[in-house]
């Protein structure tokens, strides 16, 4: 289920992903380079109920951008540069979307989605 | 998606004996093959072609003037030169000519190999999308005036196409033996597409003369299905301005977005609303933790009737849009 992301990790300026649970748990990461901390380790709750609501977020810092796209199983965080094919990405989660929804129907998301520990 | 590379070489055993070597290869590419230049021409008119890789010393037509041919009628295809007769004279023509890369003879199929997949990324660098539906693929068209090559193949036909834009005006299409307006017609009307992304677009010369607009008009007419209609989006409950007035800033804000982007920038309200700060303290989280620096701008799709940016401050800046405004051009005005 890893190649689902595939288009979107490969698009230039992409550095990363999450998958998020809508309570905040974290189902999946993928970064193109380490971070500095674990995500794993991070209390994701308050941000991902500050999402509540909303469909699609595009968030702007001096220093990159973080593209959130709500989906039925919960919250996709990209994670990118400041110049990146914005468009592009909003494009290829369209298309993930379905596919999600899919995933979702299935017995249960570790199937899917290994973690992998970095 | 599988490309096509053209090899033309005299020497039938050559071409072959590289066939053969570049099978492992067939998950990037596919051969295909001409004995000269002339057939290299004919091959050129009925197949979408990704790269060349020529010989120089052929009958009928050389591969120098294969490859002047090529840098004038499909300038979008990189050509790489092999040569048993090879001079530092000839290499350096060859550059001149358009060629992208320049082999001697002998030399090992892997490194042909290497410089013909180091080529061919080139063709997929802004990106790539599976399975898109003629409604997302208008939407890519619509997106942004961007200037760029687009190699599409529709599922499940497996028929190939190019489209060539230059800021967001389409100039020309190519699909099997048609070009321009036919061609055009010809891809938008395919339901779904892969489609690979290259920056920049080789072709000066504008062949077509139509809009966009009817030209996919004219490929709707032509195709037997519409396209789906989109599911009308719930209209969630607004969100009230909470009566701030807009102060100077907030005023010469919204005056700059109208200059720059015009009547269409879709911009409703400009105001001041707490309701939004406590969001904003917790988005601009995610953006420490990944040491992103400040949080400066954030564009939100609720699903509601308007689309919300916000700029974060003592109090949140809140913008209101139609949400089929150009974001990301507002994105960069504000942000400038």
């Amino acid at each position: 289920m890893r190649e689902l992301f595939t288009d979107i990790l490969h698009t230039e300026g992409v550095s990363g992903m999450m998958l998020f649970s809508l309570k905040g748990d974290l189902i999946f990461k993928e970064f193109k380079s380490p971070v500095n901390e674990d995500p794993e380790q991070q209390d994701w709750s308050s941000f991902i109920e500050s999402l509540e609501g909303m469909r699609e977020t595009d968030l702007v810092f001096e220093k990159g951008r973080i593209y959130i796209r709500k989906t039925e199983i919960g919250y996709l965080v990209i994670l990118m540069a400041l110049f990146v094919p914005i468009a592009m990405i909003r494009l290829n989660c369209d298309i993930l979307l379905p596919a999600l929804k899919q995933s979702k129907s299935g017995k249960k998301l570790g199937r899917f989605f290994k973690k992998k520990a970095r | 998606m599988i490309k096509n590379v053209l090899l033309v070489d005299d020497d039938t055993e050559m071409l072959h004996a590289l066939k053969e070597g570049f099978k492992k290869y067939q998950e990037s590419f596919a051969i295909l093959l001409a004995e000269d230049g002339l057939q290299a021409l004919k091959s050129l008119k009925q197949n979408i072609i990704s790269l060349v890789v020529t010989d120089l010393k052929m009958p009928n037509m050389d591969g120098f003037e294969l490859l002047a041919h090529i840098m004038e009628h499909y300038p979008d295809i990189p050509v790489i030169i092999i040569t048993g007769y090879s001079t530092p004279e000839m290499e350096q023509l060859a550059h001149k000519g358009g060629a992208v890369g320049y082999i001697a003879k002998p030399f090992l199929i892997e490194n042909l190999a290497r410089q013909i997949l180091t080529t061919l990324r080139k063709e997929s660098e802004g990106g790539t999308l599976h399975n898109v539906s003629s409604g997302m693929f208008l939407q890519l068209i619509e997106m942004e005036q961007k200037t760029c090559t687009i190699r599409l193949e529709e599922k499940p036909g497996g028929k190939k196409g190019i489209l060539f834009f230059r800021d967001g005006e389409l100039l020309d299409a190519r699909v099997n033996n048609l070009q321009g307006e036919s061609a055009a017609h010809e891809i938008f009307s395919w339901d779904a597409v892969n489609l690979s992304i290259q920056n920049g677009c080789a072709l000066k010369e504008n062949k077509i003369q139509s809009d966009l607009q009817p030209l996919i008009l004219e490929a709707m007419r032509r195709k037997d299905e519409e396209a789906p209609e989109e599911v009308p989006e719930s209209v969630m409950e607004q969100i009230e301005s909470g009566g701030v007035e807009p102060a100077d800033r907030l005023k010469r804000l919204k005056q700059r977005i109208e200059e720059e982007i015009g009547p269409q920038c879709g911009l409703e309200d400009l105001y001041q609303d707490e309701f939004w700060d406590s969001r904003v303290v917790q988005l601009s989280k995610a953006g420490d933790f990944f040491q992103l620096g400040n949080f400066t701008l954030g564009y939100i799709d609720k699903g509601d009737t308007n689309d919300y940016i916000l700029i974060p401050g003592q109090k949140t800046t809140v913008i209101t849009v139609d949400p089929k405004c150009p974001r990301d051009k507002i994105l960069r005005v504000i942000s400038e």
